[in-house]
């Protein structure tokens, strides 16, 4: 059992790694610091029954996703599991060999050359079921088991979403290397 | 492609991710050192995956910190 008087020295060094996971949930300043405060008052009125030892970022991250999930899902009225269409594998890799021939490191040049506003546009243009598990995965480094604890939902989920979600995110990242003439259009 | 490359590419996240038992890890290394095609590819994703994580973060304002700090504090006071 934790203690609740060491609540603010344990969980406060994830604040800034919470506030951006949330933002990039919500889109919105306003309301990612509103799910933000929330997350922290439930976990301090939560963290006796946070068992010491196991993983506390887990944990808050658990309560960041419960809150931004009721809050906000209920409140929408489309429907919030969406669907990708067809995806291809490879998809970036495969768009940038094709224009760049034979230059082995071409492709990896282009990335250098996507800023955070690329990324983060591109993350935050998929779907909330398939953000998140992106999100947790490759932003915050969870494992498989972790995100599906998180999100209850059975790990095979987790990785067919996780994995459709990446390649939905290289499509849209295409689409913006396309647009600001990184590739595609010039050659 | 053969189809051992298009074993590599359905693989190639549970490798990224650490997510594959150590002995599937070693096959699908012996394919690597054998294939550069599927080696640029894995590299890349590995690159796209560490690009998305040092790409995508905001950091909050000091307020919002210093609210938080402050939300905590109170909350203990309610409860002393």
């Amino acid at each position: 059992m934790a203690d609740q008087a060491n609540f603010e020295a344990d969980a406060m060094q994830f604040a800034p790694q919470l506030y951006s996971a949330a933002l990039r949930m919500t889109r919105n300043p306003a309301d990612a610091e509103d799910v933000v405060q929330e997350t922290f008052l439930k976990a301090f009125r939560a963290y006796a029954s946070f068992t010491e030892g196991t993983n506390l970022k887990a944990w808050l991250y658990r309560i960041l996703t419960n809150t931004y999930i009721n809050r906000y899902r209920k409140a929408q009225r489309r429907p919030s599991e969406v669907e990708l269409g067809e995806l291809q594998d490879l998809y970036l890799f495969r768009r940038l060999g094709e224009q760049s021939g034979a230059s082995e490191s071409a492709e990896s040049e282009v990335l250098e050359q996507f800023v955070d506003a690329d990324v983060i546009q591109a993350l935050e243009s998929l779907p909330d079921n398939f953000r998140i598990p992106v999100l947790m995965a490759d932003v915050e480094g969870f494992a498989y088991k972790e995100i599906a604890e998180m999100l209850d939902i059975p790990i095979g989920t987790v990785m067919s979403r996780l994995h459709r979600g990446r390649k939905a995110l290289q499509k849209k990242l295409w689409h913006l290397a396309e647009e600001r003439g990184i590739a595609g259009r010039a050659s | 492609m053969s189809r051992s490359c298009d074993h590599a590419v359905e693989q190639i996240y549970f490798y990224v991710d650490g997510e594959m038992s150590a002995f599937r890890r070693m096959r699908i290394r012996w394919h690597l050192r054998r294939c550069g095609g599927c080696c640029d590819a894995y590299d890349f994703e590995e690159r796209v995956k560490q690009m998305v994580r040092n790409k995508s973060r905001t950091e909050p304002s000091a307020e919002l910190i210093q609210r938080l700090h402050t939300l905590i504090r109170e909350e203990a006071g309610d409860e002393a």
